[in-house]
């Protein structure tokens, strides 16, 4: 069995390679791999907590959608009653806008947020983000002259949102990339 | 026997602990297959700055992977092989790279000379085969992989490995003769 063994050593390390000694670096390189550990883990733990956000967003703006239409199906029968029902479904409207404005506001700075965390982006997705933010200054040049537009703020919305969806694409993708090393 | 000095069990509370991300799992880990992460890292790329820069580059890639290893081999051998891939392409990246270090080694009692000689002789030989005779003989000779296996590190056949490995011994065997031969003209040299 020793023979084997011996002869088999023999045939894989003839030159007696392994009997050189294990090396060891100069300088301690465990300070750089978890400055670079911990700084993915908080990039993540920020893209993951944008994304959430971005999950609740969406939900609100169908929420606020499925509302806007189904009260739209209800104005018609609403119609010939009294004008405080009117006043009252004015009030709901404001609140709408309201509650779609701070939306907008808050993805806003979401995406100035994801926008800096990005570096470069490949040129089709590119194309599409200036096609989406060109859309997005025409809703604010028609919001200028009709404000109060529930329509007008859901589309802004909306456009926010598909915005941020190509930039939550673009970090699968790198992650993806990243994680096929 | 030596070996590569890779094949070092590790438990598998620290192996969850890596995995859920905690920097003390982490450093445990790196503590343990530093010295045989680096010196396969030298070998293959001929250079102890550009090894610490592989040995770093590939600890931080097996720590963001970690969660990809499945546990149905040793762990060992799935971050040697994380370490040898980043070593090759290193060495892909600076295939010209000229700096050549050999490794000293120091005699601490009178018995060890003849050994110490041994390994610098086998150190500068090494030192003359060219990247990928080098990188072929120290994956097949030491850290005991298949031709299959090296062939795929090269994306090539398995005939290449076989044909680099006999022509890197070759050369070995005669670089240490030589220097055995004409140890004085050597030294020189």
């Amino acid at each position: 069995m020793n023979i084997s063994l011996s002869t088999i050593t023999i045939h894989q390390d003839p030159l007696g390679l392994r009997d050189l000694p294990l090396l060891k670096p100069d300088t301690d390189g465990w300070t750089t791999i978890r400055q670079a550990l911990e700084e993915q883990q908080a990039r993540q733990r920020k893209q993951r907590s944008a994304i959430t956000w971005l999950a609740v967003a969406a939900s609100m703006v169908l929420a606020v959608i499925v509302t806007t239409r189904q009260s739209g199906i209800e104005q018609p029968l609403a119609k010939p009653v009294a004008t405080q029902s009117t006043d009252l479904a004015s009030v709901d409207n404001m609140d709408k806008v309201h509650s779609l404005i701070s939306l907008s506001q808050t993805l806003e700075s979401q995406l100035r947020n994801i926008r800096e965390e990005t570096g470069s982006i490949p040129a089709n997705s590119a194309v599409y983000i200036a096609e989406l933010e060109d859309l997005v200054a025409q809703v604010d040049t028609e919001l200028s002259y009709s404000p109060d537009s529930v329509s007008l703020w859901g589309q802004r919305v909306n456009l926010l949102l598909d915005l941020a969806q190509i930039y939550q694409h673009h970090w699968e993708t790198e992650y993806g990339q990243m994680a096929s090393l | 026997m030596a070996h590569s000095g890779f094949d070092i069990e590790i438990d598998d509370f620290t192996l969850a602990g890596a995995k859920r991300g905690d920097m003390g799992a982490c450093e445990r880990i790196y503590r343990l297959y530093q010295a045989p992460a680096f010196t396969v890292a030298v070998r293959v790329c001929r250079c102890r700055e550009l090894a610490q820069e592989v040995t770093q580059e590939a600890f931080i890639t097996a720590f963001r992977r970690i969660g990809q290893f499945r546990g149905d081999a040793p762990f060992w051998g799935w971050l040697r092989r994380v370490v040898i891939n980043h070593a090759i392409s290193a060495l892909r990246r600076q295939p010209k790279a000229e700096i050549v270090e050999f490794e000293e080694y120091q005699a601490w009692d009178p018995g060890e000379h003849d050994q110490i000689g041994m390994a610098m002789g086998l150190e500068s030989a090494l030192q003359e085969l060219s990247d990928e005779d080098r990188t072929i003989v120290w994956l097949h000779d030491v850290e005991g992989y298949k031709h299959q296996e090296i062939a795929k590190f090269f994306g090539k056949t398995e005939s290449f490995s076989k044909t680099r490995l006999a022509r890197a011994r070759k050369r070995l065997r005669g670089l240490i003769e030589s220097a055995i031969s004409d140890p004085i003209a050597n030294a020189i040299a």
